[in-house]
């Protein structure tokens, strides 16, 4: 078959896959109606809102144009909550990533019944659901007679108002939260580390690596991908994740501390019914994680290039 | 600026909403063609203790009385009855009957389909509503008419430790009636290494009822007759100055009201100053363990304590007219002789007709006198004063998370904390 003969018999090849005609679309229908109706379609509904004043309940909105987001910026709540939400991403990054590392690569290291034991302990705070975790908390840390301040009672330390002194509510709530993070995300890190390219693993253990050598060259290296995405998902979710015990324990507060741009656009929208600045708030939050992604994804094809 | 039509937005909020509301509603049609089914949403039915039992004692008896009604009963968190309400209402299904909070009463007004239920009584309504306390009928009347009724009401109450009392030196049968000697039985019982006496105005329901008694005693308020916002005052501003001494002072412990109950049902803490709503659950708690009283709110100075009532009123947002008769019905036995009997005894609220009072209860609150001091105080009761406007709700929960929270537990300057706030709520409701 002569070359001209094969690229006259594969031209049709490339002509069906340039137009996948009735059938392709019909495979995509499904997916494309979930993602527009339950994504696509909230999202356009929040950008219309964000322009009305609106009560929820009211038959008629009035058209405001930019107005709720010179009201959400003039809101000095908002603006501790945004500042906060950052706060919680970086303070969570080390639960989501270093601390489960290394709980997953202990355990990894010590295969075993016993390691198994405790991973399935560990476990556990993932699988409480987070109200309930949450109500726990608020016993044990109750300032007059909860466990955790006889605890530090008996080695003489002060009683300390954990979720009333603005001083400790944002860290407490960052250490309430972190024992979910840690527990979902060491169970990440055990099932990347169970697909592990042993072999490499072996050999630096036959060239005479030590325990931590083989960690640090070996394995960690294989693990970096996992890393970076659960680095980057605690980022983006830090302030969803603290949403329930914030919630529960707090309700942004004490003095407006604990709050983050999630609780804030929950309490506008629905403890306010202020539902063109939650909308706005929301687009605003969707405007700023979609230029962070642009940002990122620069700085990727530029690592690319280079 | 201009208006449209939220139909204007279908189909792009509709696809949304409707989405939703087809999911989550589940209205089932009537089984029998004479039987009607009503929804009641309500933030006592379902709760651990005597709020939860009594309420479903009422729903008991109403089912008695009443097959061919069925009712459903929603539980709903105290805080979030209004926005329950509200969401329920966008996605078309709201709930025939509401217990709704008279700190949220106002706003609901304005923005819930409410019901006029003088119509709905017709002409029972007059022989109905005579005998019921005037002042909370009053809270619930918009335009010559009634929207909403008294259901669970109470006005604060000392709860004290009578054992406490005993150990500190003082006379249980001789307790505190006025906040300096609050101030003295507190410092007593600091003395003995528990804590004196806390005022549970920080609510986590976010309800200024106590603010407003606190406020209102001292000679303040937080709205004037004439509807001026009067927080800021210097008597208003004292009576908040006087709890933030107990406070800075060591006598009141800066904890959150549900941190200072265990406290108190555990035997720590010497005096708690709050609604009556939960007396049935701390009179369970201390049996065995403590002696239990109670005395009536305490006096400011030389004038009488002016206590306001907190707790709910019930309205009805049927719009369908067999549920409206229905949601009648359940509305008058709640609000009836027998209903407000029921709540006094099972839940603890106050009984809001005389006749119950002098009637049938007369030998239960002799064997049960810890409503006395509060049924006693009725006539001293205020009103429960709203800020106007469709963000009067909003405007409450500023006053008590950026005023008093931060001046009661935290020692913020109760001057400029309450002017500032009260700036920011003139700004909000457009009030002077």
């Amino acid at each position: 078959m002569t070359a001209a003969a094969t690229l006259a018999a594969q031209a049709p090849v490339v002509a069906r896959r340039r137009r996948p005609g009735l059938a392709g679309w019909s495979y995509l229908l499904p997916l494309l109606l979930v993602v527009g109706v339950w994504i696509y379609l909230p999202v356009l509904a929040t950008v219309v809102l964000s322009l009305l004043d609106w009560n929820l309940t009211s038959p008629t909105a009035e058209f405001v144009g930019l107005d709720n987001l010179r009201r959400l910026l003039s809101e000095p709540e908002f603006a501790q909550a945004a500042g906060q939400t950052l706060l919680y991403a970086v303070a969570l990054l080390p639960f989501s990533t270093a601390v489960p590392l290394l709980l997953a690569v202990l355990l990894w290291a010590r295969p075993g019944r016993a390691s198994t034991i405790y991973r399935s302990l560990l476990f556990v705070p993932a699988m409480v659901a987070p109200v309930a975790v949450a109500v726990a908390w608020r016993f044990l840390l109750n300032p007059l007679n909860g466990l955790v301040n006889e605890v530090t009672g008996r080695v003489g330390l002060p009683a300390v108002n954990w979720l009333g002194d603005p001083a400790w509510a944002l860290p407490v709530i960052v250490v309430v939260t972190a024992a979910r993070v840690v527990a979902f995300n060491m169970l990440l890190f055990s099932a990347a580390l169970s697909g592990l390219d042993r072999r490499a693993v072996e050999a630096a253990r036959l060239e005479g690596a030590t325990g931590f050598e083989v960690v640090w060259f070996v394995v960690l290296p294989q693990l970096r991908s996992t890393t970076v995405l659960l680095g980057l998902l605690s980022v983006v979710l830090a302030g969803q994740w603290s949403f329930t015990n914030v919630s529960v324990l707090t309700q942004g507060g004490p003095d407006g501390v604990t709050d983050n741009v999630y609780h804030r656009i929950h309490t506008l929208g629905f403890g306010y019914f202020e539902t063109g600045m939650a909308s706005t708030a929301s687009v605003l939050v969707l405007v700023f994680f979609a230029l962070a992604a642009l940002a990122a994804e620069a700085v990727r094809r530029r690592r690319g290039r280079s | 600026m201009r208006s449209v039509s939220t139909r204007a937005l279908v189909p792009l909020l509709a696809g949304a909403l409707l989405l939703s509301a087809a999911a989550c509603s589940a209205s089932a049609p009537a089984a029998d063609p004479g039987s009607v089914t009503i929804t009641f949403s309500s933030y006592n039915y379902g709760t651990q203790g005597s709020a939860g039992t009594g309420t479903q004692a009422l729903l008991d008896r109403f089912a008695e009385l009443h097959p061919e009604i069925t009712v459903e009963p929603q539980s709903v968190p105290v805080a979030d009855v209004l926005t329950s309400a509200r969401a329920a209402t966008a996605a078309g299904e709201p709930p025939d009957v509401v217990q709704l909070g008279y700190s949220k009463l106002a706003e609901g007004l304005e923005t819930l389909p409410v019901q006029p239920l003088d119509e709905l009584a017709g002409d029972g309504w007059d022989a109905h509503v005579s005998g019921i306390v005037p002042g909370p009928v009053a809270t619930g009347t918009r335009d010559g008419s009634t929207y909403a009724l008294p259901y669970t009401i109470s006005i604060p109450t000392v709860l004290y430790n009578a054992d406490l009392f005993e150990q500190a030196g003082l006379d249980p049968d001789q307790p505190p009636a006025t906040i300096e000697e609050v101030r003295t039985a507190a410092t007593a019982i600091v003395g003995t290494g528990a804590e004196g006496v806390y005022f549970a105005m920080a609510d986590p329901g976010k309800s200024d009822y106590l603010t407003q008694s606190v406020m209102n005693s001292a000679g303040g308020g937080v709205l004037d007759a004439g509807g001026t916002i009067t927080l800021d005052s210097p008597a208003s501003v004292e009576g908040i100055r006087q709890i933030q001494s107990l406070t800075t002072d060591g006598l009141q412990p800066a904890v959150a009201v549900d941190d200072a109950m265990a406290a108190f049902t555990t035997g720590d803490l010497g005096m708690l100053v709050i609604s009556t709503a939960v007396l049935g659950t701390v009179q369970d708690a201390a049996e065995g363990n403590f002696e239990l009283r109670t005395t009536a709110f305490p006096g400011f100075g030389s004038a009488p304590a002016a206590p306001t009532h907190s707790g709910a009123a019930l309205v009805s947002l049927s719009e369908d007219e067999a549920r409206q008769r229905a949601a009648w019905e359940l509305i008058s036995f709640l609000t009836s002789e027998e209903g407000y009997q029921l709540i006094a005894t099972e839940i603890g609220y106050l009984p809001l007709r005389q006749s119950v009072v002098e009637g049938e209860l007369a030998g239960w609150l002799e064997e049960n006198p810890l409503l006395v001091p509060t049924i006693e105080q009725l006539d001293q009761m205020q009103a429960y004063q709203s800020f106007p406007g469709p963000r009067s709700n909003q405007a409450t929960q500023l006053l008590q998370d950026e005023a008093v929270e931060p001046v009661v537990l935290r020692g913020a300057d109760p001057q400029s904390s309450l002017t500032s706030t009260a700036n920011r709520i003139r700004e909000l409701v457009g009030a002077p």
